[in-house]
């Protein structure tokens, strides 16, 4: 049992019948916290794996982690949520996303590690919780607003002003504790309420649990909002211990704002900071100040920082593709309203972020258009400009025009009309699996593609992807060189990872399906799944594989500070392979979820566009080719299908799977003590076969 | 004789408005010690120590509320910080993000208000303005008489007494000798470098301290530096 880190209550709560009970951590706390508990809760609470996303019995867990609410350097912020998705095509798997700010410390504060939230309300409501007050309110003046407002609305009822900064008592006498700040509410919009499959939770500005359209889950629950205010402590086992090592790893490690070891060689230039990390960063290609006085923003407990607050308060909290999601105007404050626009309508930007641009060349092809064969009467030919983009953000949000169809996210909308053949084929439509967008290209950086196809969705995990794309392609684009060469960056990564063979981080034509890049794929799977996401440590500073700003090996604080941190908090000692274990584990519950929705080896492929369309831009990565390591440009290059099947085959037999079928085994799951796992499998006639 | 009589200043309305709201003056390089009051002499040395914020370089994060609530109590809690950080998530920059830490007042209102000597300019700690728990019943007039908001002095409902910033003069889960000579968890934690102590009475306004911690690498992200 920990000595810290937890608060230990888990609030489960039955939106049919407005009951609430308490599951007592621990539980589940062999799960470690987030991801783990989450899915492990799925898991013993829905009988039936194979309903619908939509459907009542759907549980949405929403949980902290135990360094949620404490100094741990950029992991007190993160809230993970896991059910059943609805976004992801053909099959909504069981998915998981997750949003930063500061929900998951309130939660804590208020005395709960997580929420487990089942069933659907008969009328719309939002969940009010006061400390150990748990009410569920009607929501029917709350219904229809879009996110910024619900908040603002819900901050008045709860705080009693949409912007008070005094003190109020939580309860009718002062033992009930006091506070200053406002209640964190996590909330949807008009795109949620109309069940939209893209739909997301948003939470303060800007932070969006995008993926898996748990917006349109929390929408068939008939659930506006959940606010949650707490007064209460998280214990920490060794305050002095976290206190140190936070500040030891923000000398050694952060960017000192007053005197930078390495600073970007163009003002303003906010790209730099994905080596540096300098506050701010995470507006991108936009640079800090947008053109106006700003400030960086950051989540619960961040060393980091890097949204901003603007003059014009659009785009406040922004991070990364949210602040990308339309510019075709060339107007910076139009780029910032209609990212604005997206956040308040509730919307995944990372579904729709392409699909403007895609539609709009077929619009230009004549295909979409009024009276068109995919009829629109949106302003297509005013692309350029804040109409259209108000305009088509509004109708996927309200289902009107193409966004109806729309709404039922972009894959679905295209096989609608079509164009799904046709445009994955060619890669007009780059969506290479499970109906989500390319985040980085799948025919090169491949523990991104493998780990996604071999999962649920887009991993966005960017913890290798820093290093061996964003490094030399930024210094490049400074003209500078990059701060370690290939062959230094490959042995530096499988340093810090354990596995201490390079060849895992070469993405050669040839390296791309070695064993040593499985091992190099399933090694993140098994870390993410537990540090990141049950333990909450956010993608932009965990893994720290490699820091730029320290000492002349560039070592970074992985594998030491995670175990260091877990010790300080929790009191528990925790190896690095112990670690990764358990990582295994929730991967593998996963996994097994996953088969009894259905999953089979022959579902786990790639788009066409992946196999068939070769590279054309320069895409450094690291390489090891005729002997030698370099950053190759791996122009003319496609993932073959065949080696791929193989690369599969290999995997599975790595993770104790059945390669036949992807299934975990009696066997496998056995020495992750997932017996009880196995047995539900067997009965489902989906149990794997041991050694195959 | 066509002068009106002298108005008489109350003690509160002296302490009030002097205290650090409407004062306009500079105190820094003024070495203060006492003044005399209608009914009173009051004799309280001024701090030796002050937390001076940058409001336009703080990012919110709140680290220093985690900080200064852990080393104080041992455990993480925001609503037991001695520095508040209040934000509007949609606000407009500058006036998004407050911070709200102890001025260490000149002439402490919350010292003047507490009947027992709980509330107290604690020589042995460089004339820190803070609470000894044994000596707080719990009336809460430091709190009311605060003359900022949120107030400075704030209610520990846990342990059922009143607390303010000591600049980790009893921060004894840091680690780090607290105190003016010492260490102060929010300025060593703050990864924006947005809190700096100092020794000198900053310049009183009623907004804030005016500080600028900011400097031209601050400019090179592209942030202001006004």
């Amino acid at each position: 049992m920990a000595k810290g880190g937890y608060v230990g209550k888990i609030l489960y709560l039955n939106l049919t019948d407005g009951s609430t009970k308490i599951i007592p951590t621990s539980d589940y706390e062999k799960w470690g916290g987030g991801h783990g508990i989450g899915s492990a809760l799925f898991f013993d609470l829905v009988k039936d794996k194979t309903i619908d996303g939509f459907n009542p019995d759907n549980l949405v867990t929403i949980m902290t982690s135990p360094f949620s609410g404490t100094l741990t350097p950029s992991a007190s912020g993160r809230t993970e949520v896991q059910g059943i998705g609805v976004q992801a095509y053909p099959i909504p798997w069981f998915t998981r996303s997750n949003f930063g700010g500061r929900f998951s410390g309130m939660l804590k504060f208020a005395g709960y590690d997580g929420l487990a939230i089942h069933g659907k309300a008969d009328k719309p409501v939002w969940i009010n919780i006061i400390n150990d007050k748990v009410t569920i309110e009607d929501a029917k003046t709350l219904w229809g607003l879009d996110t910024h407002e619900t908040q603002e609305e819900i901050w008045a009822t709860v705080t009693g002003s949409k912007d008070a900064r005094d003190w109020w008592e939580l309860s009718a006498k002062r033992d009930g504790g006091r506070s200053t700040q406002k209640s964190a509410v996590l909330c949807i919009g008009p795109a949620g309420e109309k069940k939209n499959r893209n739909a997301c939770l948003l939470h303060d500005a800007g932070n969006a649990a995008g993926q898996g359209g748990f917006g349109g889950v929390f929408g068939s629950k008939n659930l506006k909002a959940i606010s949650v205010i707490g007064t209460g402590s998280v214990p920490v086992a060794d305050p002095a211990a976290l206190f140190a090592t936070r500040l030891e790893l923000q000398k050694r490690f952060g960017y000192n704002v007053d005197d930078p070891t390495l600073e970007s060689p163009v003002p303003g230039q906010s790209l730099y900071g994905i080596i540096e990390g300098h506050p701010g960063y995470a507006t991108l290609t936009w640079g800090a100040s947008a053109d106006q006085p700003a400030r960086p923003q950051g989540c619960m407990g961040c060393f980091k920082n890097c949204r901003n607050n603007f003059a014009s308060g659009l785009a406040n909290g922004n991070q990364c593709v949210e602040g990308l999601y339309w510019s075709a105007s060339g107007v910076l404050s139009e780029q910032m309203a209609a990212t604005t626009l997206l956040d308040k309508m509730g919307i995944n930007v990372y579904d729709v972020f392409y699909a403007h641009g895609w539609l709009h060349g077929l619009y230009k092809q004549g295909i979409v258009g009024p009276g068109k064969q995919i009829d629109s009467n949106l302003p297509w030919e005013k692309y350029n400009t804040y109409a259209f983009i108000e305009a088509f953000t509004k109708a996927i949000a309200y289902g009107t025009d193409i966004g109806k169809d729309l709404a039922d996210g972009v894959a679905r909308a295209a096989k609608k009309w079509g164009r799904w053949d046709i445009d994955t084929s060619s890669g007009a439509l780059n969506m290479p699996q499970w109906g989500f967008s390319e985040h980085y290209d799948p025919r090169l950086e491949v523990e991104w593609s493998y780990g996604s196809v071999f999962g649920d969705r887009d991993i966005n995990e960017h913890g290798v992807n820093w290093h061996v794309h964003w490094m030399p392609l930024v210094r490049g684009a400074f003209k500078q060189d990059p701060l370690l060469s290939a062959e230094a960056l490959a042995t530096a990564i499988a340093k810090a990872t354990g596995q201490n063979d390079p060849k895992g981080y070469d993405y050669s034509a040839e390296g791309v399906y070695s064993d040593a890049k499985i091992e190099a794929v399933a090694w993140h799977r098994h870390y993410t799944r537990f540090w990141k996401q049950s333990l909450g440590m956010c993608d932009w500073a965990w893994p720290m594989l490699i820091n730029y700003n320290a000492g002349e090996d560039h070592e970074g604080a992985t594998p030491s500070f995670e175990p260091r941190l877990y010790k300080a908090v929790t009191g528990n000692d925790l190896t690095w392979e112990a670690s990764l274990e358990l990582g295994r584990k929730i991967w593998n519950l996963d996994k097994a979820i996953w088969v009894l929705q259905g999953r089979h080896r022959d579902q786990e492929v790639f788009t066409n566009y992946v196999y068939d369309v070769p590279t054309v831009a320069p895409y450094p990565l690291p390489v090891f080719e005729n002997g030698a390591w370099s950053f190759g440009t791996n122009v003319g290059r496609k993932l073959d299908r065949a080696k791929f099947e193989d690369v599969k085959t290999r995997f599975y037999k790595l993770e104790e799977w059945d390669s036949t079928n992807g299934w975990p085994t009696k066997a496998g799951l056995g020495k992750l003590g997932l017996d009880n796992v196995a047995a539900e499998l067997d009965k489902a006639g989906k149990l794997g076969v041991d050694g195959k | 004789m066509t002068d009106k009589e002298p108005k008489q200043v109350t003690r509160r309305e002296f302490v009030t408005s002097v205290g650090g709201v409407g004062v306009g003056a500079v105190l820094g390089g003024l070495f203060l010690r006492g003044f005399l009051l209608p009914d009173q002499v009051l004799a309280i040395p001024a701090s030796k120590g002050y937390l001076l914020i940058d409001t336009k370089k703080c990012a919110g994060c709140e680290s220093c509320m985690l900080a200064c609530s852990m080393v104080h109590e041992g455990a993480s809690n925001i609503s037991l910080s001695r520095i508040q950080i209040t934000q509007n998530p949609f606000g407009k920059f500058p006036d998004d993000i407050t911070q709200s830490q102890c001025r260490q007042c000149p002439y402490p209102a919350c010292v003047k208000a507490c009947p027992t000597g709980a509330l107290h300019a604690d020589d042995q700690n460089g004339g820190v303005r803070t609470v000894d728990p044994a000596k707080c019943i719990g009336c809460e007039r430091c709190i009311e008489a605060c003359p900022f908001t949120p107030s400075r002095s704030l209610w520990n409902f846990e342990d059922g007494h009143a607390q303010k910033c000591d600049l980790c003069a009893s921060a004894t889960f840091m680690g780090e000798k607290g105190g003016p000579g010492g260490m102060q968890a929010c300025v060593a934690i703050c990864p924006m470098k947005a809190i700096k102590f100092t020794t000198e009475i900053p310049v009183q306004k009623d907004s804030g301290y005016a500080a600028n911690l900011r400097n031209e690498h601050w400019g090179n992200l592209g942030y202001p530096t006004d």
